[in-house]
């Protein structure tokens, strides 16, 4: 008789376990290296929405697998790979950086796995590839808004645009602006192309305090462009400084100190005026986990990424299939997500609104909202 | 470009060269009388840098402190890693001294970068380093005017030792022949583990230097600096002390004059200080101030 009961227990314990699966989903994130600054923030509001969130309406769990990719093109071309075919995930979000997200979605692309880039922005990164997905608005649309909020509401005419070669996301936002910027008659009088790990960039400024431009659009990351921004005001050069969403983090800050007083940048949120019902919640539930509501504009999207795809597996019959995931995020539509509501194109882009920001006394301050 | 701005890229090449010269100099030391390349130099230059920030943000010294932790630190740390690492391997072949410099240089990034993350930190430069000087149009600050000034020095200092002390003798026997100076009742070992330490202080030096120039300090800032450096050790004359320093002076105007005249190639400048170093290799292979390698090196 015990014998029966204990078949029984395991056949009705075995049968839980095939009822509700577990499906994985796997993240790749520089959570060490140069860019760990944005990678930690992005994956935070990756675990919190998980945390949120852990399951889907069909009782389904979803277990995130986290690989660092140290902020390097070939460990998320090695990761990317191992979370496809060890790991056997179902979807990736992430990579970050535009740079590494393309070698994300050149892998899952051939394995007909979805990718949810966060914050990736270059143009060309959805271009002929079916699975690649984002949730962040893209470098024409950002350059755009710099471009327009430069030359109408702040009068500037000249600039000067310093790329940084060696990053996709630079390349793709500086032509982004400068195409925007001419055809709203303003001028580029110069173009300085530096690489990403430079610190010495007392040449460049020298230089630009001669050619005396009415404004610097740096769409730069941070480390280069905390540099730029002190050796700037040390050479007594204090013109107007612009960036894209690359400098939106503390750590930015940080590294300028009093230097970056003044700095504008795109971003694609601000806690302070939270866009949507969502957002309010999201703020309210990490202010109390975390016991601060500064929600970070990298954590709001990574959160996204992650809302969004399980929004999407929600509406497919059979959760872990790869193919109508995909579909399924292409056709989200008025999603109202923590960083604003998201419209999905077929392309895999996202249609949403842009906020500008300015560094006051040490703190980035919300100053507008630009809708697309 | 006027006189003005050639006369300001020409200061930012000084005090930028100036920093690469002073972590030359300890390439230098340890190759003359080891005859290996210590890719691990630019690491220790990353600690001396990390030390002298947690000198001054941590524990709340003043700078003047922060700099003799770090110096102290990074020193001790060069001679242990002489003793862990290399010592064992003296009568190995040269290769595997290199490997293990290598080796040495990886655990020296990623233990910082497990202990304290990848993400830069900025560092408490003190308010006078960063005042700025106006002397006609030329603007510079007071860090970027003492990095050449402390460069010169520690040079000074350390051809005095070379040249004028008895362990400098010692050293430059060292660079001729090991087996006749051990001969010669004189603890090899010891003088080479001295030459570490003193190569250390002065990649110490240079990174809180770098820092205080460049106020962000990271565990992989050593890689590229230290490169460089090595390209200017090369192309100075390794072996050579004042090699070094010259060879750092070429590598930071190579770069300020790429930036200044082809700002379009200025992302490349890294390229041409290297294209420099494989034109010296090529035309001059022991490098400016470098004499016969079989030589002595100093």
């Amino acid at each position: 008789m015990r014998k029966l009961t204990t078949l029984a227990t395991s056949v009705a314990l075995l049968a839980t376990v095939a009822v509700a699966k577990e499906i994985k989903v796997g993240a790749v994130m520089p959570m060490s290296g140069p860019l760990a600054a944005y990678g930690q923030v992005t994956y935070e509001g990756i675990e919190f929405a998980h945390k949120i969130q852990p399951t889907l309406k069909n009782g389904d769990t979803i277990k995130l697998i986290l690989l660092d990719n140290k902020g390097d093109k070939v460990e998320t071309a090695t990761g990317t790979t191992r979370l496809i075919s060890s790991d056997k995930v179902v979807a990736i979000l992430g990579a970050l950086t535009s740079t590494n997200t393309a070698q994300t979605i050149a892998i899952a692309d051939k394995k007909k796995i979805p990718v949810i880039a966060s914050v990736a922005t270059n143009d060309k990164l959805t271009m002929k590839r079916t699975f690649a997905n984002r949730v962040c608005f893209t470098d024409s649309f950002q350059g755009e808004v710099v471009a327009n909020y430069a030359l109408k509401d702040l009068g500037l005419k000249t600039a000067v645009v310093i790329v940084d070669q060696a990053q996709v996301y630079s390349l793709g936002l500086a032509k982004a602006f400068q195409k925007a910027f001419k055809k709203g008659g303003g001028k580029i009088v110069k173009k300085i192309k530096i690489t990403s790990g430079d610190k010495d960039f007392k040449a460049v400024v020298s230089q630009i305090k001669r050619i005396n431009p009415d404004f610097m659009f740096l769409p730069l990351y941070h480390p280069e462009a905390s540099m730029i921004a002190r050796q700037s005001k040390q050479i007594g050069l204090s013109k107007p400084m612009f960036s894209g969403d690359g400098v939106a983090n503390q750590t930015f800050i940080d590294l300028g100190g009093k230097s970056v007083e003044g700095y504008m940048f795109t971003d694609f949120f601000d806690y302070s005026a939270p866009p949507t019902q969502k957002s309010k919640d999201f703020i309210a539930a990490y202010a109390k986990e975390t016991g601060k509501n500064e929600l970070n504009s990298f954590t709001a999207l990574g959160a996204d990424t992650y809302f969004l795809l399980v929004d999407a597996m929600n509406r497919c019959s059979d959760p872990s299939d790869s193919i109508c995931i995909n579909k399924e995020i292409k056709a989200s539509k008025g999603f109202e997500g923590v960083s604003g509501v998201i419209n999905m194109d077929k392309a895999g882009n996202a249609t949403r609104s842009a906020v500008i920001k300015v560094i006051t006394n040490g703190k980035a301050v919300y100053k507008t909202t630009v809708n697309p | 470009m006027d006189f003005l701005e050639f006369t300001q890229q020409l200061v930012n090449g000084f005090s930028l060269g100036s920093m690469y010269a002073l972590i030359a100099i300890g390439y230098t030391m340890v190759y003359g009388v080891l005859r290996l390349i210590n890719f691990a130099h630019g690491d220790i230059m990353m600690v001396g840098a990390f030390l002298g920030y947690f000198g001054m943000a941590v524990l709340g010294l003043p700078f003047v402190a922060a700099v003799l932790l770090a110096v102290v630190g990074s020193a001790s740390l060069g001679m242990l890693t002489d003793k862990v690492a290399y010592k064992p391997l003296r009568d190995a072949p040269k290769i595997s001294l290199l490997i293990t410099a290598i080796g040495i240089s990886f655990f020296l990034e990623n233990i910082f970068n497990v202990l304290f993350g990848g993400t830069s930190r900025a560092f408490p430069v003190p308010e006078y380093m960063e005042y700025i000087i106006n002397a006609g149009g030329i603007i510079f600050t007071v860090a970027s005017l003492m990095v050449p000034i402390v460069t010169l020095m520690l040079l000074a200092m350390i051809l005095w030792v070379l040249y004028k002390t008895k362990y400098g003798m010692a050293i430059r026997a060292l660079a001729f022949d090991v087996n006749t100076v051990n001969l010669m009742g004189i603890d090899a070992n010891r003088i080479i583990m001295i030459v570490f330490g003193m190569g250390s202080a002065l990649a110490a030096v240079g990174g809180i230097f770098w820092a205080v120039s460049y106020p962000s300090v990271e565990p992989m800032m050593g890689v590229l600096i230290g490169l460089k450096a090595f390209a200017a050790a090369v192309v100075g004359g390794i072996g050579s002390v004042g090699g070094a320093v010259i060879g750092g002076f070429i590598i930071g105007f190579t770069e300020v004059v790429v930036v200044a005249f082809l700002p379009e190639y200025g992302g490349y400048k890294d390229a041409f200080a290297f294209v420099l170093l494989i034109l010296v290799l090529l035309f001059k292979p022991t490098g400016i101030l470098g004499i016969n390698f079989d030589k002595s090196r100093f």
